[in-house]
């Protein structure tokens, strides 16, 4: 609605009317009762178009279009309350419209969130496949076949033949049977983002600088309260020269900071991994209790020691990376690889009960996101 | 694996002052992690995870021994207690040991010796309360001793029963099993041989024990059972992992012998086995041990530089300090050369083998906590992979939220049901060999059945939409699978709303030119058209076609994103005004509204857009704009432009103007 509504002389006096009933705060059915209905006043407008010459007839055509345009426009932006107008006053109390408000899945809002952070320190983000073959998944990780490393992994294995020819894995040598020398191999479900580093040593041709940040689906064999056969894992890898244990613990002090909040901490604790040497279990410390472990001289009951567990992480083992084509002695590096569902569900507030309603399609839980 | 271990008995083995908390701290931060601290009847026993490759401290000896180190780096001294030594002049059993026809290449050592006149004695107080401290069973003494003494030492040890054994004939062949042969463990449950496994048999070929991992029947103690046979071997680790996986027999002993457990410690652990038979059966007589050990594997020596230290911790330790951490371990250092040590791990090491190895022992004896932390500097790589584009995978995701649909993850696995409502059959589907549940079993070729299914599950809410963005699995023969990253919305709202969608996702991505092409009944086909005019088919928009009350849409997004752009190609804001007015047709139902639109939008170069206002039945009623970039358009431009039309759409049979033509 224009501020001085100027159509043609005709239909002026009833734009002014309309503009005063508007700030009167009028009720919609009224107003629609007033000017759109029948007897309204836009018909008897209409009507008098047949007073006007033809010449005059069409330039009030298009201007009586134009303000019955506008006419609804304003009528349907009334509000359609039954509140009781007191006097003139419009009603401030009136709730406002109900609009459709759909939320990104909390896994896309935690991998969001993980990626900007690493982005920061210069990681490159990428996602490698889910069906792939064993080699990438095991062998090339200084995993064997039928070793009992693998049993911790419960893995998913494709119903496809393999039809790669045999040659006997030598641990120090595992390319050997790549895949494309071989002709292919066992497929599997990946139960880790680990078969990334391999890939990632092969795509840039065995030429550090490495930062990679791998985030995709992975999949066990393992369904409760705390596991799903499909979850999402992300994980990392620095290659570069002089890269040691002090970066990877910087690395994670950087994230714990930005990801929990300032003055979280991280700490590493012996562990094993087949891929990695040395290994390490990463903690970071619980913001209730400040890493101490008590909360006012009892015990805290979020993290109970100090500390929380977020996943696994090591100094790459030098057979990973003569796997991916780089010189062990040239270059070192370290690798990190936890799951996406638990770093996010660390949180204050964000405790779930049962993971599997992450993957439930229940909008009474994807809508509290 | 985990390991419950009493604070008292730890305490056989390890001298220290040191608190259990103190303990627990200690241990956790440079070796085995204690995960907690279990309180029971005034005693804390700890409950600690062993890492597979140290099956060297899965025994309280063991613990106590990785204990005494790491204590002493935080100031608790500590020391590992010498072994009790059994009271000599004990009555020699004169009973001979079966024949041991050992094949090296399946077992490195077999060490036994004759338990004579055992009395059938209760287990004592004391070893009854930390068998069931530590969760085991308790039975009789001559049973319990095994068990403790495993719990104990580290090397698991069978009890034979003498005499059954014996009647088999005296003989113990130590060979893989053939393909057939049937045995009964001692629980009375029965086996058929696959071939390969490693078994104890007799001169006839009948199996008589199936070693380190359970015993058989026909030699098993029993309540009459006065004579034993104690019996330890070290079988190659690979061979026990597959007998017992295959057969999944998956007792302690086998989960412990199947990692490489040092050989030599069979015969520490067999003495003191002998001294509690000793102490607490008070048997009438105890032969002498008997040994089959061919091959002492040395290990082997590593060559240190000490520099790799410094490589991998980024401080320098003193070489001093290194010698002593690894002299702690129980390595024989020597030094090579100024920069290089010889270190020789000990045989209860074997996963001691390279250098980096080594780098791990010294970082956790010196301690992690101790290392500063500080980021990388160096080189940023600059070289992300060009066929992914997640910052248009986001911008996609945003705008489909704001737009008020929901993000959903499902399972890429899916029932037979699902995967048959997709537009492929079961058997075009890759499936997965060993599948935990019914429905989750195939590998998704389309989003769309688990989105419908989604629907279906929140019945209440009449205008839902879903959308997710994931892979579907296409099978390639002889190939990893093609895994499309597509994008899928299932809507219970209109066909044209969805459309509207699509075209904002193509208006957000600067992709101008795609079509929709209908298809016979389904639905239609979305194509894009690339920068030389080439087709391609991205996807399909459509009703699902089990439930006309759902509209879904399934696209590929990498063809979509290639063609994307961040930015426009920006046009100069016209300084002319487009004329914009209104056209109603009576169209036959023959007729598509596509076809009209496209019709009036090719029939004159100054119509610019054409779009749909309104239908009523068989109304249609379109907004037709009218520009000219250079000048003003006057109704005396438009009027003859307007009358073609509507001669241009009657004479194609495409409609009929309702109303009259504006002068």
């Amino acid at each position: 609605m224009q501020n001085s509504p100027t159509y043609h002389p005709l239909i002026d006096p009833v734009a002014q009317e309309l503009k005063s009933d508007l700030e009167r705060g009028i009720k919609q059915d009224e107003l629609t009762q007033k000017y759109l209905t029948k007897k309204g006043l836009f018909n008897h407008l209409a009507d008098q178009m047949k007073q006007l010459s033809i010449e005059e007839r069409k330039s009030f055509g298009q201007k009586l279009n134009q303000f019955k345009t506008d006419l609804e426009l304003a009528i349907q932006q009334t509000h359609t309350s039954d509140a009781k107008q007191s006097g003139s006053q419009f009603d401030y109390s009136i709730p406002g419209q109900q609009l459709n408000i759909a939320r990104l899945h909390p896994i896309t809002q935690a991998i969001e969130e993980i990626t900007q952070i690493f982005a920061q320190l210069g990681f490159v983000r990428v996602r490698y496949p889910e069906v792939d073959w064993d080699y990438y998944v095991f062998e090339s990780l200084n995993m064997p076949p039928e070793h009992p490393a693998r049993d911790e992994w419960e893995t998913f294995f494709i119903d496809t033949p393999d039809r790669s020819t045999n040659v006997a894995y030598d641990v120090n040598q595992p390319q050997r049977r790549h895949p494309s020398l071989v002709g292919g191999g066992k497929q599997v479900l990946t139960t880790h983002t680990s078969n990334g580093q391999v890939r990632e040593m092969e795509r840039v041709g065995g030429k550090p600088p490495i930062r990679m940040i791998n985030i995709a689906r992975c999949y066990r064999r393992q369904q409760d309260a705390t596991h799903t056969q499909m979850f999402h894992q992300f994980e990392g890898l620095v290659v570069d020269r002089g890269i040691n244990i002090q970066h990877l613990k910087g690395t994670l002090d950087f994230f714990a900071q930005k990801f929990y909040g300032p003055g979280i901490t991280s700490r590493i604790r012996p562990f094993h991994f087949r891929f990695t040497e040395p290994s390490f279990e990463v903690d970071f410390s619980c913001h209730i209790c400040a890493g101490t472990g008590q909360v006012n001289g009892d015990k805290c009951k979020f993290c109970k020691s100090g500390w929380h567990e977020v996943g696994g992480a090591g100094m790459v083992h030098p057979n990973v990376l003569k796997a991916g084509g780089i010189d062990p002695e040239q270059y070192t590096g370290f690798a990190f690889g936890w799951g996406v569902e638990r770093t996010y569900t660390l949180r204050p507030g964000l405790s779930i009960d049962d993971i599997r309603l992450l993957y439930s399609n229940d909008l009474r839980f994807l809508t509290q996101f | 694996m985990n390991i419950l271990i009493p604070h008292s008995w730890l305490l056989e083995h390890l001298q220290t002052n040191a608190s259990p908390e103190e303990i627990q701290k200690s241990l956790s931060l440079s070796g085995p992690s204690v995960e907690r601290i279990i309180h029971q009847d005034d005693e804390a026993i700890y409950d600690i995870e062993i890492t597979t490759n140290r099956v060297d401290s899965f025994s309280v000896r063991g613990l106590a021994r990785e204990a005494a180190v790491i204590l002493n780096q935080f100031d608790f001294p500590s020391s590992l207690k010498q072994l009790p030594t059994a009271p000599a002049n004990y009555p020699v059993s004169s009973l001979p040991v079966p024949k041991i026809i050992n094949n090296p290449q399946l077992c490195r050592r077999v060490i036994c010796a004759v338990i004579e006149g055992v009395q059938r004695t209760p287990t004592p107080d004391w070893m009854s309360k930390r068998l069931k401290q530590i969760e085991l069973n308790v039975h009789d003494s001559a049973i319990d001793i095994t068990n403790y003494i495993t719990h104990d030492l580290g090397h698991p040890c069978h009890a034979f029963d003498y005499d059954k054994l014996m009647a088999t004939g005296g003989e113990i062949q130590i060979v893989e099993a053939q393909k057939g042969e049937k045995f009964t463990t001692l629980d009375g449950a029965e086996f058929t041989s696959v071939g390969g496994e490693v078994v104890f048999k007799n001169a006839q070929g009948l199996i008589i024990d199936l070693p380190s991992i359970k015993g058989t029947h026909n030699t098993a103690i029993d309540e009459n059972t006065t004579n034993i046979l104690l019996l330890l071997e070290s079988i190659k680790p690979d061979k026990v992992r597959f007998a017992s996986m295959t057969h999944a027999i998956r007792t302690t002993a086998a989960q412990i012998l199947e990692k490489r457990v040092d050989p030599a410690l069979a015969e520490v652990v067999i003495v003191q086995a002998l001294r509690l038979y000793q102490e607490i059966c008070q048997p009438k007589a105890i032969g002498q041990i008997a040994d089959e050990f061919p091959q002492l594997a040395q290990p082997t020596t590593i060559n240190f530089p000490l520099a790799k230290a410094k490589q991998y911790l980024g401080v320098e330790i003193e070489p001093m300090q290194i010698k002593q951490i690894l002299t702690q371990l129980e390595c024989q250092v020597d030094t090579q050369a100024e920069d290089t040590l010889l270190v020789t791990p000990p045989t209860f090491r074997p996963d001691l083998e390279t250098p980096v190895d080594l780098v791990e022992e010294i970082a956790r004896i010196y301690g992690y906590h101790r290392l500063p932390a500080t980021i990388m500097a160096g080189q940023l790589p600059l070289n992300a992979p060009t066929d992914q584009h997640f910052d248009r995978e986001k911008t996609l995701k945003l705008l489909l939220v704001h737009l008020g649909i929901q993000e959903l993850y499902t399972y890429s696995m899916v029932s037979a049901g699902l995967a048959e409502s997709s537009p492929y059959s079961l058997d075009q589907h890759l499936k997965l060999l060993n599948p935990l549940s019914e429905d989750k079993v195939y590998l998704r070729r389309s989003l769309l059945p688990s989105l419908g299914e989604a629907l279906v599950q929140n019945p209440d809410h009449p205008e839902l939409e879903f959308f997710e963005i994931a892979h579907i699995y296409h099978p390639e023969k002889d190939q990893l699978p093609d895994q499309q990253l597509v994008l899928a919305i299932a809507s219970r709202q209109s066909y044209r709303r969805l459309r509207g969608i699509l075209e904002s996702i193509f208006a957000s991505l600067f992709v101008d030119r795609f079509s929709f092409k209908a298809l016979d009944k389904s639905g239609a086909e979305i194509v894009l058209i690339g920068q030389d005019g080439g087709e391609k088919s991205i996807g399909w928009i459509g009703h699902d076609p089990a439930n006309e009350n759902i509209v879904q849409s399934e696209l590929q997004l990498a063809p979509l994103f290639q063609l994307a752009k961040k930015y426009p190609n920006y046009q100069p804001i016209p300084k002319t005004s487009p004329i914009i007015e209104d056209l109603t047709f009576q169209t036959p139902s023959t007729v598509q509204i596509g076809e009209l639109i496209e019709t009036i939008k090719q029939h004159h170069n100054l119509i610019s857009n054409v779009t749909l206002k309104d239908i009523y039945q068989r109304n249609v009623t379109l907004t037709i704009t009218y520009w000219d970039k250079q000048h003003n358009l006057s109704n005396l431009d438009v009027r003859p432009i307007r009358l073609s039309i509507v001669n241009h759409v009657k004479s194609k049979q495409l409609g009929e103007l309702i109303g009259k033509l504006p002068d």
